[in-house]
């Protein structure tokens, strides 16, 4: 067992490296092609499965600025791949080198307790939760956009900001129930 | 249409005018009726007629089980079904075929199941269907299924009048459990004032203390209540789940892809002189306008009887404002109060009447639209309707800012909608919806508003940002234009919404405000930062401070908020001349506004008490921004902005101190070399420095005002 390490190597210059993890792989393409679009500086987009990381690659892999776990609510089976792989993190990626990203929440077929579930999980390793509609074109590049923003900042790419102070103000939060009725 | 045409009323010309519609009418059912002839002769060798024939001389007992004649008309009914949808008669001899059981249980589920109406559902058929309910054969699953099916086809059932009476009868299923939430959410949709009744709600309260508070009896009660609020005593919770959750997608998906086919074709043939499915061609049926076809059917047996002096007006009838003020006290709302939305009519009857009892169903009726469009997708119709979605939403802006406040529902709904957005979906249409919401009380808006805005603001690009300032400070207008409104009738309690009754205290308000005004400031600190002081951005911010240095004067509110440093001097120092002028502008109106409330402590008594703090904040500002542009003396010891003098000598800048006046100040450098080109014109080298003697000063001074930038001149006046 392998752990991915956010410091083992040195950054590239004007390059940020994005880790898609996916255990269904539908959005992951779509969404990589829609990340390589970035002009201003280079953005290599490495697709997974699941961690960890097969160990033959080691050496040829640049360091990972940000590892993006993308569930999907309508299978369960994909939050269970994303926790398992989580595991194969170091914990200093946990300081705002990780994000989840959501797509099907606003699916009839969603059970409340499942996005419950993946709200804890990210609110409990203080990362962002971000929400993407992947089935519209609009959806994806918004979705890229907002992951490049979290790129930009977790490669140092932003003066004077960290993802460390990024996360702190993007993590995400176990909201109360807004559906419980409030007696008053 | 004559604009003062008065349906109602007793003169020759008004009775002239009815008959001259009934007999339009007559001719439209005439034609109409010529066209159904022209169908049926086509359609007598249909093979579907034959089936439908099949199912309506059927012989009880038939055996189901290796009849193949049976299987094969089904299948034609279900084909034509899914297709096209079936006709009213149609519709009518199949729901009768499976409510009787003339051929058992089985063919029962799945005719229901296919019933798609491509027009209207015949009352008569359903008030049969639900007499079969009470024979007691039917299983309670598919009983289920076919209440389910009713509210699906509510809005196109033709007409209500004999559902509504027998409303008792259909109240009698609610003591059967698996029934209950359906029968609720039906009762719901007939209830009238007439129907509310002691033992009703009798009954209610008791299956209440059995089953506990559901939701779907507890939507029922407060209906209840609001029509007769002396039978029902139980204490509603403001807030509550929105609407019956009988989501019945199979058929609706089905129904919407039969009427947009219809619809189209109908585009393309235009047959007939007028239909009902003009109406909803383009939008979904829910979405549309008043439903001029269905009603006014109803309306013209009325109107022949020509007995209704004491009767109520349906809102369709009306035509015109004064028709309008004429029947005010009585007037019919109409079966779907989603129609309401789409007709200046009703809404300004909504306006005035304050009719408790509409406001709820129309909440009740977009909470439940808004969730099943929104939040509760079926699998692809995200993409699929959002041309629909951009339409509804627009209507419901434009609702909203015609009554000038925000449905309860809508507020509901935003709430829930902001925790998953993934802020780009309709994303005009949703800012402007959230910047109508009413005040929000200051112990619930961070959990409600601060934190998903928050993770969406920075994790989103540089538009989204200014976007979200832009709409918080419409949210920032709006809410102090209704305390400039509300405030002036009571002094302290402003009840902020004319319809509910959220009353708030003027301290409550003010909490909220500053709630609000700390919290974009947060934001602009720190997306000022991640964005590299955007001018773009910077703009929006400045929009946003403007609102607020002048809350005082403008809108009476007593409350002065400061922006916070990491806003003030990124705008001080930004290299565009227009920013730093309008934080000129800005603090001159923070004099002034500070000022006068200062003046008026010393004139009332009562008058609010500004915080030491405040007034220390921006005299430090003053003195900041008047060191710094006018008596070049930056990093003056004692002033905001502090560098240590060893590290300013090693940085060697010559007069640094110079550095950020307002001929060396990046913004009006510019300036700086074009007055003295002008002032010299013989001199080759440049020296700045010669500007800043008093008389070339002064002159120097008037120029720049003269060049537009009159934030600066009303900050500090011309010698």
């Amino acid at each position: 067992m392998s752990l991915l390490k956010p410091f083992s190597k040195l950054p590239g210059l004007n390059t940020a490296n994005i880790l898609l993890v996916e255990g269904e792989e539908q959005f992951q393409q779509s969404l990589a092609d829609a990340l390589v679009e970035e002009t201003a500086f280079t953005v290599n987009v490495r697709l997974a499965k699941s961690l960890p990381l097969p160990l033959e690659n080691e050496e040829s892999r640049p360091r990972i600025d940000l590892v993006v776990f993308i569930i999907n609510l309508t299978s369960e089976l994909s939050f269970q791949s994303a926790e398992a792989s989580l595991k194969y993190l170091d914990p200093g990626y946990f300081l705002g080198k990780v994000c989840f990203m959501v797509t099907n929440a606003r699916n009839a077929s969603v059970p409340t307790e499942q996005l419950d579930a993946v709200r804890k999980l990210a609110a409990s390793l203080h990362c962002p939760l971000l929400f993407a509609e992947d089935q519209t074109p609009d959806g994806v590049t918004n979705a890229a956009e907002r992951l490049m923003t979290i790129l930009k900042v977790a490669a140092g790419l932003v003066p004077m900001a960290t993802s460390l102070y990024l996360s702190s103000l993007t993590r995400c939060t176990v909201p109360l129930d807004i559906d419980q009725p409030s007696f008053e | 249409m004559a604009p003062k045409k008065n349906l109602l009323g007793p003169t020759d010309s008004d009775s002239s005018s009815v008959s001259d519609q009934s007999a339009s009418n007559r001719s439209v059912n005439r034609s109409l009726r010529v066209a159904e002839k022209e169908r049926r002769k086509n359609e007598a060798e249909d093979p579907l007629v034959l089936a439908l024939k099949y199912f309506s001389d059927v012989e009880a007992g038939t055996p189901v089980v290796g009849n193949d004649e049976f299987e094969n008309n089904l299948v034609l009914v279900e084909r034509a079904a899914y297709s096209k949808g079936l006709s009213s008669e149609a519709v009518a001899v199949m729901l009768e075929f499976a409510m009787s059981l003339r051929m058992g249980t089985s063919p029962c589920v799945r005719v229901l199941k296919c019933l798609i109406p491509s027009t209207v559902v015949p009352q008569e058929a359903v008030v049969r269907a639900v007499v079969w309910l009470g024979v007691g054969k039917i299983p309670i699953s598919t009983q289920v299924l076919f209440i389910k099916w009713v509210l699906t086809v509510f809005d196109m059932i033709d007409a209500k009048d004999q559902l509504r009476s027998i409303y008792g009868f259909i109240f009698s299923f609610v003591t059967e459990e698996n029934l209950c939430p359906f029968i609720c959410h039906l009762l719901y949709l007939l209830t009238r004032k007439e129907s509310v009744r002691v033992f009703r709600v009798r009954k209610l309260l008791e299956l209440q203390s059995k089953l506990g508070r559901q939701p779907f009896l507890l939507h029922l009660l407060s209906l209840y209540k609001v029509f007769c609020p002396e039978l029902v005593t139980l204490s509603v919770p403001s807030r509550m789940r929105s609407g019956f959750r009988n989501h019945n997608s199979p058929w609706k998906s089905a129904l919407i892809a039969v009427q947009k086919r219809n619809g189209s074709q109908v585009a393309s043939s235009s047959s007939l002189p007028f239909t009902i499915k003009d109406m909803s061609s383009s939008r979904k049926r829910k979405h549309g306008h008043l439903e001029l076809p269905v009603l006014s059917s109803l309306v013209n047996k009325q109107a022949q009887t020509e007995s209704f002096s004491r009767k109520l007006v349906p809102l369709v009838q009306l035509h015109s404002f004064t028709q309008l003020l004429e029947n005010m006290h009585r007037i019919e709302l109409p079966a779907q109060m989603g129609s309401l939305l789409g007709s200046s009519l009703a809404l300004q009857y909504l306006d005035c009447v304050q009719d408790e009892s509409a406001l709820l169903r129309l909440n009740f009726w977009l909470g439940y639209a808004l969730h099943e469009e929104f939040l509760f997708c079926g699998d692809g119709r995200a993409s699929q309707n959002s041309e629909e979605a951009l339409q509804f939403l627009d209507k419901l802006l434009s609702t909203q800012h015609f009554l000038q406040e925000a449905f309860s529902s809508s507020e509901a709904f935003l709430y829930k909608f902001l925790s998953v957005w993934d802020g780009s979906l309709l994303r005009p249409q949703i800012l402007s919806l959230l910047s109508h919401i009413p005040v929000v009380p200051s112990a619930q808006i961070g959990r409600l508003l601060f934190e998903p805005l928050m993770q969406l603001f920075f994790t989103s690009s540089l538009f989204f940002k200014c976007g979200l300032i832009e709409c918080l400070n419409n949210m920032l207008l709006k809410w102090l234009t209704w305390h400039s409104v509300y405030a002036l009738e009571d002094d302290l309690d402003i009840s902020l919404n004319s319809h509910t009754s959220i009353n708030m205290t003027l301290s409550g308000f003010k909490d909220s405000v500053m709630e609000l005004v700390h919290f974009v400031g947060r934001l602009a600190s720190v997306g000022l930062q991640l964005e590299g002081c955007h001018s773009l951005l910077l703009s929006f911010i400045l929009d946003f401070y403007e609102t607020v240095c002048d809350t005082f004067l403008r809108y009476g509110l007593p409350l002065v908020v400061m922006p916070p440093p990491a806003v003030f001097y990124p705008v001080l120092f930004s290299p565009d001349p227009v920013s730093v002028d309008r934080l000129a502008y800005i603090m001159y109106r923070y004099k002034v506004n500070l000022t006068s409330a200062k003046s008026q402590e010393k004139v009332t008594e009562q008058a609010f008490h500004i915080s030491r703090q405040t007034f220390r904040e921006f005299n430090n500002y003053v003195v900041v921004m008047v060191n710094c542009l006018w008596n070049s003396k930056m990093f003056h010891p004692g002033m905001g902005v502090q560098l240590g003098e060893e590290l300013l000598l090693k940085s060697n800048v010559p007069q640094y101190w110079t550095s950020f006046d307002l001929v060396n100040h990046p913004a009006f450098l510019s300036y700086a070399v074009d007055f003295h080109q002008r002032c010299w014109p013989g001199r080759k080298d440049v020296d700045l420095n010669s500007i800043k003697h008093s008389k070339p000063w002064s002159w120097y001074l008037e120029y720049l005002y003269s060049q537009g930038y009159d934030g600066l001149k009303q900050f500090v006046p011309a010698p």
